[in-house]
């Protein structure tokens, strides 16, 4: 660590824009999120029309379960977390509810195509986007939601989390064990990343204040010549 | 908009988002473990059936509703079960059709699948007459009778709507077909082809 940054001005400013810089890049993401919200709500809608569009009693048909379940409970996780990345972007609220709505849409996703273990990779593309925070805690509430949904389908309904009717009841644990694989290295990312960040924002106060410093100098040369100029010989 | 507006609206969000999270999965569960009805199947093969039954063979009778998606895992289940049971257990599986509906209307996935079925005789089941004669109202409803034409199981083959995988309806009628002893029901998931109500008022 350089001298400079022992000097506390330059701890504060260097503070300063790194939570500028965070505030803007959260702030960013929120808006990121809520398009992918949406989108998601759309293709969720999109899939369950193309899987299971009708639910038939001869030729008698009605529109299927999963289509109003798509509709209906995709908008239900949809609406809290675009609300809050409008109206209340960057905050730490707005990022934990916006890691838990994309889990419970990857929970949606995953019943709306029966189990298939192939939508299971839709959680590992939202831990990784998630980590665009670099906000570790962010990760935890996503992990939580995941498990915490895992377990109780896990215990009350496999099929629809699974695939297959009487999983060993330690599986949650398996699932839970890649999301925590995955989250170690963004854990990792988040933390190295955010440092670095830091280090630049420490490196741009060292720069103003440097800068500073010799515009300050320079001031006091300019009078001291124009001293020089107006004093009697 | 104002402050308190702003915060009114965000709770109702809050409430809302919760809610919608309890009611889907409480909806989708009743929807997905609700079985369909049960058939009332002949105890011995029924004598006006159409379908073809040898003496000395086991006739295992799948009835579906082309456009069920569910019954998509029913077929699936029904492939997994032939690849289990002795070939002297002859399937054939009965396509739903309303009489007036239009040419190609059974060409679905669900056909398809079951014609892609090991040995398997698909039968078009005309205003669902063969279903009533086996007296099965919801796709996916599977009957198996022995070589003397005797129920030995009636129910579905898999563990709920549209969710394939093992189940003890899909082990029962392989341990059944394969010891050729004992007798076996299960719950049938699927949309219905009739309901008893509309075998009543005909």
């Amino acid at each position: 660590m350089s001298v400079l940054v022992e000097d506390p001005k330059i701890v504060a400013r260097a503070t300063e824009l790194h939570d500028v810089q965070m505030q803007r890049r959260r702030a960013y993401v929120d808006r990121m999120f809520a398009a992918l919200l949406v989108v998601q709500y759309l293709a969720g809608i999109a899939a369950a029309f193309a899987v299971s569009p009708f639910a038939w009693a001869g030729k008698e048909r009605v529109l299927h379960m999963h289509v109003w379940v798509a509709v209906l409970a995709g908008a239900g996780i949809t609406l809290l977390p675009v609300l809050l990345a409008l109206f209340r972007p960057g905050t730490a609220l707005t990022r934990h509810v916006i890691a838990a709505s994309q889990m419970l849409s990857s929970a949606l996703l995953i019943h709306l195509s029966g189990g298939r273990i192939e939508t299971h990779f839709h959680i590992f593309g939202s831990l990784a986007f998630l980590a665009f925070y670099l906000d570790w805690k962010v990760l935890v509430t996503a992990t939580i939601v995941v498990a915490a949904d895992h377990f109780a389908r896990g215990i009350y309904w496999p099929e629809s989390v699974y695939g297959v009717t009487n999983p060993e009841w330690w599986r949650f644990l398996e699932h839970a064990g890649w999301v925590a694989f995955e989250d170690v290295f963004l854990v990792w990312a988040c933390i190295f990343s955010n440092r670095e960040l830091h280090s630049a924002a420490v490196r741009q106060a060292e720069v103003e204040h440097l800068s500073e410093q010799e515009q300050l100098k320079s001031a006091a040369l300019e009078m001291a010549m124009a001293e020089l100029r107006t004093s009697p010989a | 908009m104002s402050r308190s507006i702003l915060s009114a609206a965000l709770v109702l969000a809050a409430m809302v988002w919760a809610g919608t999270v309890a009611a889907a999965y409480r909806a989708i569960r009743q929807f997905e473990t609700t079985p369909g009805f049960a058939a009332n199947a002949p105890a011995s093969w029924p004598a006006r059936s159409v379908v073809p039954r040898s003496e000395g063979e086991w006739s295992l009778v799948m009835l579906v509703h082309p456009h069920c998606s569910c019954s998509r895992a029913s077929v699936q289940e029904l492939a997994a079960i032939l690849d289990e049971t002795p070939s002297s257990v002859r399937p054939t599986v009965l396509v739903f059709r309303p009489g007036d509906a239009q040419a190609g209307w059974e060409q679905t996935e669900v056909y398809r699948s079951a014609s892609r079925l090991p040995h398997a005789r698909v039968l078009i089941d005309t205003d669902g007459r063969e279903a009533e004669r086996f007296g099965g109202f919801t796709s996916g409803q599977t009957l198996l009778y022995d070589d003397r034409g005797s129920l030995r199981f009636a129910g579905g083959v898999t563990s709920l709507r549209g969710h394939a995988g093992a189940n003890r309806g899909r082990r029962d009628v392989i341990d059944i077909a394969s010891s050729r002893s004992g007798q076996g029901s299960h719950p049938v998931f699927g949309c219905a082809i009739s309901t008893p109500k509309e075998r009543t008022m005909k």
